[in-house]
């Protein structure tokens, strides 16, 4: 009997060997999953400049043997570990820069314990992120540092940037930073005023526990875990897609938990009144206009970011003050648009050419 | 080789793919109703005044038993972490240190590179 049209016999079988092979791969390499902790991440040398209660201060030690005149201070997400940015040797985007010839300082949060609940909005904008600013000056012996801010972190860069707004902030960079959080419309729906109760929340645990951060973000793709996890034993015989897979699992399941005012004022002030798009944003008594911003700026958004979708990011260009203004849209999601193979042959090749001309 | 089309692998792959586009686009419009937020926040409410209780009370009882609670052993895990990141400075130091004393005429302290560093022309291959 012939076989069908389009089915070749010999393929067949070389098809159904190597589904064995990998079968048997499988239970090997599952033994090995089970049995190892996975690569070791946020492993480019650092010194600790500065550790005060939640905040971090980390000085990079430069690959260059030249490096620009101006530092770059990141500031990273209250809800996630600087280390997406700091994968393993060859998908770090700190080590990317550095072998560029940027000096890098970031700043990273801890979980903020218990006696840091009332931690609010002035704290993060008025102090850690200063009080950082003012230590790359001192250890860098520069006056002007560009500030990079990923999702969360580019909302506080902007706060600062708008109240800060005569210096010493000389570039600045968002990667994902939404701005009308109207446009967050499932984040919209979770925390409808008429039956959300931040103030029983906040009053009754303290920190906004990690859990309730996690499952609200994956409550956005509930169909994800699953499916990765089935994607994970699909292709458990593959190395490099099980190292991939265990650093971003690993890192999008440490999430930090929020220090309870500091959550309050953002569900408040973003979430339901969304000041910082309405212009009526303010700080710890001073105003937060993003149009106060003059330095040149560059947003990078995702095209297909499920976090931050683009209508909540897309307003930010145009209300800034800035002359010297450009956002890129790339392909990609919210994580990959900063991390990982995609990021390394868009995004970061991209932000080298913006900012070494800005950087001299 | 079999065309992608017959391959059951990709055949499969597609179909998961296409199985969780549609749970999660279901679930997203079934979340963005008033009605589920109503109900999450009750539920969410009701679950961290629960949840508050009886972690205070576990407090209490493991106290009672003379025994460290979660959040202590969170906090010594965390004290240690910093007690091996300064460990770590130290060795780092120490490295220096003996790296200099090496090469005394180097001085103390590893010099950072200069920062004269200019981008590159349009074109150059950095």
């Amino acid at each position: 009997m012939n076989a069908p049209a389009g089915l070749d016999l010999a393929s067949i079988s070389e098809r159904v060997q190597s589904e064995v092979q990998r079968a048997i791969q499988r239970s090997i390499k599952g033994v090995e999953y089970f049995s190892t902790s996975g690569p070791s991440l946020g492993s480019t040398p650092k010194d600790i400049l500065a550790a005060r209660g939640t905040m971090n201060l980390y000085h990079y030690r430069p690959m260059a043997d030249e490096i620009y005149r101006v530092p770059i201070l990141i500031v990273m997400a209250t809800t996630n570990r600087g280390y997406i940015l700091d994968m393993v040797p060859g998908q770090s985007f700190i080590e990317f820069l550095l072998k560029r010839g940027y000096d890098v300082y970031m700043l990273d949060w801890s979980a903020p314990k218990p006696e840091e609940k009332s931690l609010r909005m002035e704290d993060y904008v008025l102090d850690f992120i200063p009080d950082c600013v003012r230590r790359v000056q001192q250890d860098s012996g520069e006056q002007d540092v560009t500030v990079i801010g990923y999702c969360f972190g580019g909302v506080l860069s902007l706060l600062y940037g708008s109240i800060f707004h005569d210096g010493p902030m000389k570039n600045l960079i968002c990667f994902t930073t939404p701005i009308d959080f109207r446009e967050m419309k499932l984040f919209q729906n979770f925390s409808d005023r008429r039956y959300f109760d931040v103030d029983r929340l906040v009053d009754s645990v303290g920190n906004v526990p990690p859990e309730m951060i996690l499952s609200s973000f994956e409550m956005l793709r509930p169909a994800s875990r699953t499916v990765s996890q089935v994607q994970l034993w699909e292709n458990i015989w593959n190395d490099e897609f099980v190292k991939s897979y265990r650093m971003f699992d690993r890192w999008a399941t440490d999430t930090l938990p929020l220090a309870g005012e500091y959550f309050r004022d953002i569900t408040k002030n973003l979430m339901w009144d969304n000041k910082l798009f309405n212009g009526n944003m303010s700080v710890g008594g001073r105003a937060a206009d993003i149009s106060r911003i003059k330095v040149p700026i560059l947003h990078a958004v995702a095209e297909h970011d499920h976090i931050v979708p683009y209508d909540a990011a897309k307003h930010l260009i145009a209300k800034v003050g800035s002359t010297d203004k450009e956002e890129v849209i790339l392909k990609g999601g919210h994580v990959s648009l900063v991390a990982g193979a995609n990021a390394i042959k868009r995004l970061w090749p991209r932000l080298d050419s913006w900012l070494g001309k800005r950087s001299t | 080789m079999a065309d992608k089309g017959n391959d059951p692998a990709v055949i499969w792959q597609t179909m998961i793919g296409e199985m969780e586009k549609g749970f999660n686009s279901f679930a997203n419009q079934a979340m963005a109703s008033p009605e589920f937020s109503k109900m999450m926040n009750q539920v969410g409410g009701v679950s961290a005044g629960a949840q508050k209780q009886l972690g205070e009370l576990m407090e209490k009882y493991l106290l009672a038993m003379n025994l460290p609670s979660r959040a202590q052993l969170v906090g010594m895990a965390e004290r240690l972490q910093a007690i091996e990141g300064q460990l770590n400075e130290i060795k780092a130091l120490l490295h220096q240190v003996h790296h200099n004393s090496l090469a005394p005429e180097s001085g103390y302290g590893t010099p950072r590179p200069p920062r004269t560093k200019r981008p590159p022309a349009e074109g150059e291959q950095k």
